[in-house]
């Protein structure tokens, strides 16, 4: 009899504390969390180095001070999965780096705050990185900055193969036929990253992309996608164009330092890798050429989130509101490459950075990512086909990404 | 040949029997003592298998924990959404297959591996058994992390595995980057009537390419790390053999291949089977090294299922669907334990023609 | 005497005996050729460690020049520098001893303890406690990734040492060791110490658990290595960087949280080190633990 009741209330007591434990989340709805002003910030971080680490940090220093808000910085290993674990343990950072292509779920489960429609500069921002962090008409956060595609060129390789400042390519055609000449023993012409997010640089200048501008219509199958793939498979199979991959490197800019690139399609983030990895490389940027429908390139933003289950919005709100002011972003910019994503930060820039000016100019027709909410996973799939182009027909493929995509708009 | 036997005398039994005091003390104590387990696993393996399959069942979105409000009943909806079409489950497919090659291609090799290695180090007149088992056996030791690391390292493009195969003449393949499938010996794309056609979004085409170059790497290090271990379980396995039955085999006439297959290997099957199921349930849950090394690439091919929950959770935040990713997982796990199981099970014995000899 | 299980390889040491054969001979030639394929295949064994060692003091551009070279060319500190004072290693080390030593004694103490219960405690429910525990070795460690999150979450042990440590501090495969090896101790000495009035717990710990040190060790080695070596389970259970151990960190590590370029140096470094613990404690008990696994071998 005893043992009975041993084993009785030994079991109880497990699944008690257990439920009681849970029991916690009983009751708890998607309303935002207690507020205590003043609480200390946590601010969560992708960081592409020590250089963009440090000037975070510095900046929310400088905040805290004046604020009197303490706050800290953290980098994350892993940012998708250390924000879900965040907010499913109800303890997410109050302030974090969110990518256009993770607002919608977020958005759409009630972990963030849409605080952007508040904001004082919100006319400042530039309309297509305010599409992109917008769900369901509500701004959700402010873009930190933006990033465009251009086209680097060794200037050694360039001279070498005879070429001047004239035959820079304007066309589709051009680039070809430069990228021809640029390839010789272990150089190929052009290398880039065999994906979306380097491909799309094209599809755009076709007139397509993957979605459009608000993210509500799947365009992948559009005639300007097929185009532009058909003329990147058509470069690969002769060989004036390759894949990072082909060449061994992890990325475009790794195969242009290692000088197996005389040209590569990058964003601005290149100029702090070539000068901390490869110093010796001596380059220029220009616009990408113009497609069949013009000129075009893809843009990468990120926004500052800030979650709803924050205890301190008020403070999150102005830390942000001073991160997105014109000194900060030019400050963040000099340490680490990227471009404000405020317009009138825009000519102090090309100032500052003369000679990257073509990064900044594709902000006027450069396109976005899709950002509704699963893209990401439909984009991994994509770059699995793109990444065997030679082999693969652009029409099929591109065909199988718009179901996907499709399947996504409810 | 290896049975174990629990011994505890009626005598004793009896003698507890008159104790009643103790007995009582003894329940008690029984309880207090297993009672920590019991709570730590109870709530850390119990309950968590408990809760992935309300969220496997549910339409939890990943914010605040899945038992608060909100979070709905759905039925069957996330398994079905592994066999319905469409993204979901074409990624279910392709780790699948992926791992379904791994499993088939790592398990024979290793286990022949390991036996082969235990035969070599148990043979007559070898010095030095101690070194040579300690060599076999140190790679089970480390981390998968750490040898994921080294293996970065050999593999890389300028790596030592490619540096050999310079020796030799040929050039080595960007190894963790090299998507293609092995059994397609290079081709790009299939016949139509393999194409055509598929399961779970996945042509057969596909389906019959096997393991990608990446994933074949992959499948070294997983042969390297664990071989040590079971060519321990082997050795055991063959010192626990009597000679005896060796030697009037080989009095008898049979060839050393026939002592081997009909004499030795016969007894070695119990030791085969549990290699060949701790093998397959080790390779079926294939995880640290993907997240270490490749994350699922390149272009999926070292997607396998545990990943994919992982990735589909905390990536795409599809808890249910992850959820129900694992636990399709745990059934195609007991499948193959319990499939070897049959095959190997005992049969009736052979009537073996050498019994005729003693005369 | 022995009872091999599942998962867990035979415990007590075998001895054997090895009859002589005066009529049988083995060929000198089958011999030798035994001997190369023996050292070939130890070789391709113990090589990737000595290239891992020997890169550590290699430089980049060297790592990626002469990969098999077990020569330096120039001899390079600059990879444990970079290591020790530009990394979190330090915390990261520290973090895993700290977990390491907490699981090893946890696992050692409840084990033996449910161990014992289980082996000589009659109580009603037993067999019931031991079918569980062979069901739970059963569950491939995947599923439980995502719930072990929640449950910790919970909890509320999301993010501290409890939250890291807790969970791992039972196992059922030590207890089954345990079991085993308790079964096989005779029982007159117990016998002879309950008649006495001493209780349960007194008889566990004064009389039982020192003879069990064969058993003790296999559990502190086992322990050492599969805390040491976890990975899944700190994933998920925190990401506070103050808190990381060593094989987060060094995942991380490897898929470039350090740096942008290829800089295996440090990354093998990182691997090299947090391998050496383990090996330490391998190389002290090996003996026994290749005595324990796999059957002594007179040599």
């Amino acid at each position: 009899m005893k043992t009975h009741r041993w084993a009785a209330v030994m079991a109880a007591a497990s699944l008690t504390f257990a439920l009681t434990a849970c029991g916690s989340g009983f009751g708890s709805s998607a309303s935002s969390a207690s507020q205590t002003p003043g609480k200390p910030l946590t601010i969560l971080i992708g960081s592409s180095g020590d250089a963009e680490t440090t000037a975070v940090k510095d900046a929310v220093a400088a905040w805290s001070a004046k604020s009197g808000v303490q706050a800290t910085v953290r980098t994350a290993s892993n940012l998708n999965q250390e924000l879900a674990q965040g907010f499913a343990a109800k303890t997410p950072p109050d302030v974090f780096y969110l990518s256009a292509d993770a607002v919608a779920g977020y958005a759409a489960n009630g972990s963030l705050l849409a605080y952007g429609d508040a904001l004082s500069n919100k006319a400042d921002f530039y309309d297509s990185l305010v599409k992109n962090f917008t769900y369901k008409d509500k701004l959700y956060c402010a873009p930190k900055d933006f990033s465009t595609l251009q086209l680097v060129i060794n200037t050694d390789l360039w001279t070498k193969a005879g070429l001047t400042d004239a035959d820079v390519p304007t066309t589709w055609d051009q680039l070809s036929a430069v990228s021809k000449k640029l390839t010789s023993g272990t150089t190929t012409g052009l290398v880039m990253s065999g994906e979306y997010a380097r491909f799309g640089a094209f599809m755009v200048a076709a007139g397509g992309n993957l979605m459009n501008d608000t993210s509500t219509a799947a365009t992948a199958n559009s005639a300007g996608n097929v185009q532009a793939l058909q003329y990147i498979k058509d470069n690969l199979a002769a060989g004036d164009f390759k894949t990072a991959a082909d060449v061994g490197a992890g990325w475009g800019g790794e195969a242009f330092g290692k000088g197996l690139a005389a040209m590569t399609v990058e964003g601005n983030w290149i100029t702090g890798g070539l000068k901390s990895d490869y110093p010796n490389i001596k380059y220029k940027v220009v616009e990408l050429p113009a497609g069949p429908s013009g000129k075009g390139t893809l843009q990468f933003t990120n926004c500052w989130g800030i979650a709803a289950d924050s205890q301190n919005t008020e403070g999150a709100k102005a830390l942000v509101a001073q991160l997105t002011t014109t000194d900060q972003q030019m400050a963040f910019s000099k340490a680490f490459g990227v471009m404000p994503s405020i317009k009138s930060a825009a000519d102090a820039w090309k100032t500052a950075n003369p000679t990257l000016v073509p990064f900044i100019n594709g902000a006027s027709y450069a396109k976005g990512v899709p950002t509704v909410a699963g893209s990401a996973a439909v984009v991994t799939d994509l770059n699995q086909k793109l990444a065997q182009l030679r082999s693969q027909d652009p029409a099929t493929v591109l065909a199988a990404t718009q179901t996907n995509l499709q399947a996504l708009i409810k | 040949m290896s049975t174990g036997t629990v011994t505890t005398t009626p005598a004793v039994s009896a003698r507890r029997r008159h104790h009643g005091g103790i007995r009582k003390r003894d329940a008690t104590a029984g309880w207090l003592f297993t009672a920590p387990v019991i709570i730590i696993l109870g709530l850390f393996l119990f309950i968590p298998v408990l809760m992935a399959l309300w969220v496997s069942v549910s339409d939890w979105t990943g914010r605040g924990g899945p038992l608060s409000g909100g979070v709905n009943f759905v039925g069957l909806d996330n398994y079905k959404a592994l066999v319905a079409g469409g993204l979901t489950t074409s990624d279910f497919g392709i780790a699948l297959k992926n791992n379904l090659w791994y499993v088939v291609l790592v398990v024979p090799l290793q286990t022949i591996l390991s036996l082969l290695l235990a035969l070599l180090v148990n043979r007559e007149g070898i010095k030095a058994r101690g070194a040579f088992r300690t060599a076999y056996y140190f790679p089970s030791v480390t981390s998968t992390v750490a040898i994921t690391v080294l293996w970065l390292f050999l593999f890389s493009t300028t790596g030592a595995i490619n540096k050999v195969i310079s020796f030799f003449g040929g050039r080595g393949p960007n190894w963790f980057n090299d998507p293609s499938a092995i059994f397609h010996f290079g081709a790009t794309t299939g016949p139509a009537w393999l194409t055509s056609g598929g399961a779970l979004g996945v042509t057969w085409w596909d389906w019959l390419g096997g393991p990608s170059v990446a994933m074949s790497a992959m499948m070294a290090m997983a042969i390297f790390t664990t071989s040590g271990t079971f060519m321990l379980l082997f050795l055991a396995a063959l010192q626990n053999l009597s000679p005896d039955v060796d030697e009037a085999a080989e009095v008898d006439g049979a060839t050393g291949l026939q002592r081997w297959w009909y004499v030795t290997l016969p007894q070695l099957r119990p030791t085969v089977f549990t290699v060949v199921t701790l093998g397959t349930i080790g390779c079926w849950q294939v995880f640290d090294q993907i997240y270490t090394a490749t994350q699922g690439g390149p272009a999926k091919t070292t997607l396998t299922p545990a990943y994919l929950s992982y990735s589909a959770s905390f990536g795409s935040q599809q808890w249910g669907v992850g959820a129900a990713i694992a636990f399709v997982l745990f059934f195609i796990i007991i499948l193959f334990t319990l499939v070897p199981r049959w095959l190997l099970r005992e049969r009736k014995p052979r009537q073996f023609r050498i019994r005729k000899a003693t005369s | 005497m022995t009872t091999p299980t599942p998962v867990v390889t035979p415990v007590a040491a075998l001895v054997v005996r090895r009859h002589s054969r005066p009529g049988l001979r083995r060929s000198g030639l089958a011999t030798l050729v035994t001997y190369v394929v023996l050292v070939g295949l130890a070789l391709v064994y113990i090589f990737p460690f000595l290239i891992n060692v020997v890169t550590m003091v290699k430089t980049d551009a060297d790592a990626a020049a002469n990969p098999l070279s077990l020569v330096p060319d120039p001899w390079s500190w600059a990879a444990l520098h970079r290591l020790f004072l530009n990394s979190d290693f330090p915390t990261w080390f520290k973090n895993s001893i700290i977990i390491t030593v907490a699981v090893t004694l946890g696992r050692v103490f409840f084990d033996s303890l449910a161990g014992y219960a289980l082996a000589r405690l009659p109580f009603r429910g037993r067999s019931v406690v031991f079918a569980g525990l062979v069901a739970v070795m059963a569950v491939p460690g995947v599923v439980l990734l995502i719930p072990k999150f929640l449950v910790v979450n919970q909890l509320g042990m999301f993010n501290s040492y409890s939250g890291l440590i807790i969970p791992l501090l039972a196992d059922a495969a030590g207890v089954f060791i345990m079991k085993n090896f308790f079964e096989s101790i005779p029982e007159s000495v117990e016998e002879a110490a309950r008649i006495d009035g001493a209780g349960a717990f007194r008889v566990f710990w004064s009389i039982v658990l020192p003879m069990a040190t064969p058993a003790v060790v296999t559990i502190i080695i086992l322990s050492f290595q599969g805390s040491w070596n976890e990975l899944g389970h700190f994933i998920v259970a925190a990401n506070d960087p103050s808190l990381t151990p060593l094989t987060k960190g060094v995942a991380q590590l490897a898929s470039g949280a350090l740096s942008a370029g290829s800089q295996y140096p440090v990354k093998l470094a990182a691997g090299a080190l947090m391998t050496i613990p383990v090996a330490v404690v391998f190389f002290i008990f090996q003996r026994r633990i290749l005595n324990a696994a796999g059957g002594a071998v007179k040599e």
